[in-house]
């Protein structure tokens, strides 16, 4: 079983923040859930800039990001993590209301590894949000060289 | 020659102006200007001249007061020497380095009643309005002052046909007013005499012509003597015998010539051998060039009043097709402007597939066969002819309509064009004299029989366009192509202005489909955490939160199915070879996922590949198989059946089930956005599934129809054209 590496949720929406929080809940996943509210906070915290210069090193085990967002949206952090050569690795969720194809078009050109429209049935949300959360946490096997946290 | 081996094409080869003898009513002699010795003579020039004349003696006596005048004459540069010498009147010319004396028998009327007379018809001539006022007025002149039976005006159009244009006369001869004659009734080198020589004279037809003799020695022998401004000349056999053939024993012409060009002809004619003595010939002379300065001024008014009356109609259309929706549309709006712009008797404007016609024309079919052979030649912007059926064989049935065409191309791209037709001429001529009363016509030529010449020449020919007419076309093919592109502009801008709402609409559907879907998601999500939280909650609140979720689910599923709906009008289709036996399993399976418990007996035959979208269309089979699964959930058990068939380019694929059917009163709203022919507590849904089969069919250029039975049953029927059908596919 791979180490316990956290899950970085971006979400700005505090209603939608809540829903996310309380499936990733019913999973019981053991993972720590770090919260970014806005795409500028989530780059602080993967670049480990601003606000949190100076956090403990490791990678989040996926990102869960929601496409709209204030500030830097979901695209453009997007794009920046997978440019990025230290952190291209790193699984990325996209998590969106939007169906729009040129979203999804956009989403995969610039790489993402998943593309969740969220579903307005409550119980398909969960599932879905308790889906990813046990993949990518659990039963994804990172490549070889990921960073571990600092003595991890 | 043998008179009856006489033709028109040997008329044409014979050298009129070198003939070798005169005329008996007057006498000829050829003097040496050095000297003024005689080198030639007439036979009959004693008569005249005295007995002393001789072959290369001095002058004769009788012109001996006249030496000096004559020689001085020679000095000069006038063309023509005349007086009058005792009762006769004695006229002067050169002639290839020689002067030519002749001389006639002086009429009875003197200069100044002549004089008081040309008056009168100056006075009257200035006071006519038109060209046809002064043709007729010099010819009711002329055959006042010279006593011939009838006076003709003929005029030449540029090809040189003769038109009788004008008449005056006493009845003896038979009226030949608009009469037509064809070109070679006056061949070239006597039109040419005719423009050089302004008068010409026949007293009598049946005369005996004078041979002029040379002397031996001093004559000039090797070039004969041209005699082409002799009045005395005597004139070819062939005139002769059109002159008899015509009855007529006397004939006299001038020369209408305006501008250096021959313009017409004043003909004069008599029964009975009539002489006009040398001063009336020159008063009739002087009032034919009266009447020609006078035309030259009325045509160019005439002209000038018609380039005004073109600029106003050219105005006129330019604005009606800058006001209208389109120029065709435009031009429709002024039939008779537009006809009379290059002067038709028809127009078509062949624009957007349609074909609007004005005054004369041919049948819609035919003028579209003119623009198919068009079409087919070399791409000039305009095409002018005056005979059509010489290109286009197939034109000859409609001559009566279309033997002239202007045609303009109006686009590169379309088969837009604007046609203008003239009518065969010989449908537009009348000739106002009874064929019948022509009793002294006989013999190979005469005017009936050149009528019917004329006739054959202008088979199947309109009358020519002019220089301003097709210019007047050409001027307005060029304001149409620029009305043309500056609505291509106006297109642009309109076009820009679209794509600007367009883009609008797609960030407010893109809005839409974060900012409705989201709050409720959340009403759904949190109303199931409230009910999975509280376990102490009755039945009836329980009952109401379900509410609650299953309303704000519905709402969601409708905005999903809008967004949905609204981005296939905007998604691009990827047309390929689409499996629909795969598609309709994968479809059939997804479908009967939730309807465990159901009795569904399927019947699936085997179907045709599609052309078309993989993903559209198992959506389509999607919302026609759900929508039988679930309008057939009564049934025990529910019969679905799938068929398909093609025919053609075309494949049709049909979905029927026993359900409830519908009533056909409503099947125009069966795929209306938020139509719905089922009441939502009876069955769920939004309203938008038919609509979006539809769009998809229809995007793929397919149709869809459904045919329905309260109680029995609906069946869907839809269409796809194959990749090489051109148009929509009809189910």
């Amino acid at each position: 079983m791979p180490e316990l590496r956290p899950i970085l949720l971006v979400e700005d929406s505090p209603r939608d923040l809540e829903l996310t929080l309380a499936a990733l809940e019913k999973c019981q996943l053991a993972n720590e859930i770090v919260v970014a509210r806005d795409g500028a906070e989530a780059i602080d915290y993967l670049f480990g800039t601003g606000i949190h210069e100076g956090r403990p090193s490791g990678d989040p085990t996926v990102v869960l990001l929601d496409l709209k967002l204030p500030k830097i949206d979901g695209l453009e952090v997007l794009e920046r993590v997978k440019k990025d050569e230290r952190l291209h690795h790193i699984p990325i969720v996209m998590l969106t209301s939007s169906r729009e194809e040129q979203d999804l078009v956009r989403s995969y050109e610039l790489g993402v590894n998943a593309f969740v429209v969220k579903p307005v049935e409550f119980k398909q949300f969960f599932k879905a949000i308790q889906d990813l959360g046990v993949f990518w946490a659990l039963l994804n096997e990172p490549p070889p060289g990921y960073r571990a946290k600092d003595g991890g | 020659m043998d008179r009856s081996e006489i033709n028109l094409e040997s008329c044409a080869q014979e050298p009129i102006h070198i003939p070798g003898a005169i005329q008996p009513h007057g006498a000829l002699i050829v003097l040496r200007p050095a000297d003024l010795t005689v080198l030639q003579a007439s036979r009959n020039a004693g008569a005249f001249f005295g007995a002393d004349l001789r072959l290369g003696g001095p002058a004769p006596v009788i012109l001996d007061p006249l030496n000096d005048d004559i020689r001085n004459w020679h000095e000069s540069s006038e063309a023509v020497f005349q007086t009058d010498i005792s009762d006769a009147t004695l006229t002067a010319h050169r002639s290839g380095g020689l002067v030519i004396l002749e001389v006639e028998r002086s009429g009875t009327q003197t200069l100044g009643s002549l004089f008081a007379r040309l008056r009168g018809f100056a006075q009257v001539l200035s006071t006519q309005a038109d060209v046809a006022g002064s043709l007729a007025a010099a010819a009711r002149f002329v055959h006042d002052l010279t006593g011939f039976d009838r006076v003709l005006v003929y005029k030449f159009d540029d090809d040189w046909n003769g038109h009788v244009v004008a008449e005056a006369g006493n009845g003896r001869l038979p009226s030949y007013l608009d009469l037509r004659f064809p070109a070679g009734d006056i061949p070239a080198q006597a039109r040419a005499l005719y423009a050089a020589n302004r008068l010409r004279v026949i007293p009598d037809a049946a005369y005996e012509p004078v041979p002029i003799d040379a002397d031996r020695e001093l004559g000039t022998a090797g070039s004969p003597l041209d005699l082409s401004f002799s009045q005395l000349r005597s004139v070819s056999p062939v005139h002769l015998e059109y002159m008899h053939n015509m009855g007529t024993a006397a004939s006299m012409s001038m020369s209408i010539i305006i501008d250096g060009r021959l313009w017409g002809l004043v003909a004069c004619h008599s029964a009975q051998p009539h002489m006009v003595p040398v001063r009336v010939r020159d008063a009739c002379d002087f009032i034919v060039q009266s009447l020609a300065m006078r035309i030259a001024a009325q045509v160019h008014s005439q002209d000038a009043t018609r380039r005004v009356e073109l600029a106003r109609i050219s105005g006129d259309l330019l604005r009606a097709m800058t006001s209208a929706s389109s120029w065709s549309e435009g031009l429709e709006t002024l039939p008779k402007d537009l006809v009379a712009q290059v002067g038709a008797s028809g127009a078509a404007i062949i624009a957007q597939g349609e074909c609007h016609k004005v005054g004369i024309t041919p049948t819609d079919d035919e003028v579209r066969s003119i623009v198919g052979w068009l079409s087919g030649r070399a791409d000039d912007d305009i095409f002018a002819t005056t005979s059509l059926a010489a290109d286009f064989p197939s034109a000859e049935a409609f001559a009566g309509e279309a033997s002239g065409i202007i045609a303009i191309r109006l686009s590169e791209l379309y088969e837009n064009w604007l046609i203008w037709f003239r009518p065969e001429v010989i449908r537009t001529v009348q000739w106002a004299g009874d064929p019948h009363k022509i009793v002294q016509e006989k013999g190979r030529i005469h005017p009936r029989k050149s009528f019917q010449a004329w006739s054959e020449n202008v088979r199947l020919h309109s009358q020519a366009w002019s220089e301003a007419e097709l210019s007047a076309a050409r001027d307005l093919r060029n304001a149409i192509v620029g009305i043309v592109l500056r609505k291509a502009e106006e297109l642009g801008e309109l076009t820009s202005e679209l794509q600007r709402s367009n883009k609008e609409l797609e960030a407010f559907s893109y809005s839409v489909s974060h900012d409705l879907r989201a709050p409720f998601r959340h009403i759904v999500g949190f109303a199931q955490l409230l009910t999975d939280r509280e376990n102490s909650l009755d039945e009836k609140s329980r009952h109401y939160l379900r509410t609650i979720s299953d309303s704000a689910l519905a709402a969601g599923r409708l905005v999903d199915g809008l967004l949905n709906f609204s981005q296939l009008g905007r998604a691009s289709i990827t047309h390929k070879h689409v499996d629909m036996n795969k598609l309709v399993a994968e479809v059939v399976k997804s479908v009967i996922l939730n309807q465990d418990d159901r009795a569904i007996s399927w019947s699936i035959e085997p179907l045709p590949t599609a052309w078309g979208d993989a993903t559209l269309l198992r959506q389509v089979w999607f919302n026609i198989i759900e929508n039988a699964v679930k309008y057939s959930r009564h049934r025990n058990p529910s019969e679905i059946r799938v068929r398909g068939s093609v025919k053609g380019d075309v494949t049709t694929y049909s979905v029927s089930d026993n359900g409830v059917g519908f009533d056909m009163a409503y099947v125009g709203k069966l795929f209306g956005v938020f139509q719905r022919l089922q009441r939502a507590e009876d069955f769920e849904g939004t309203g938008i599934g038919l609509a979006l089969v539809r769009r998809i069919v229809e995007r793929h250029n397919g149709s869809i129809t459904a045919h329905g039975e309260v109680d029995k049953g609906a069946t869907f029927v839809f269409a796809l054209p194959g990749p090489e059908k051109k148009g929509r596919a009809l189910a």
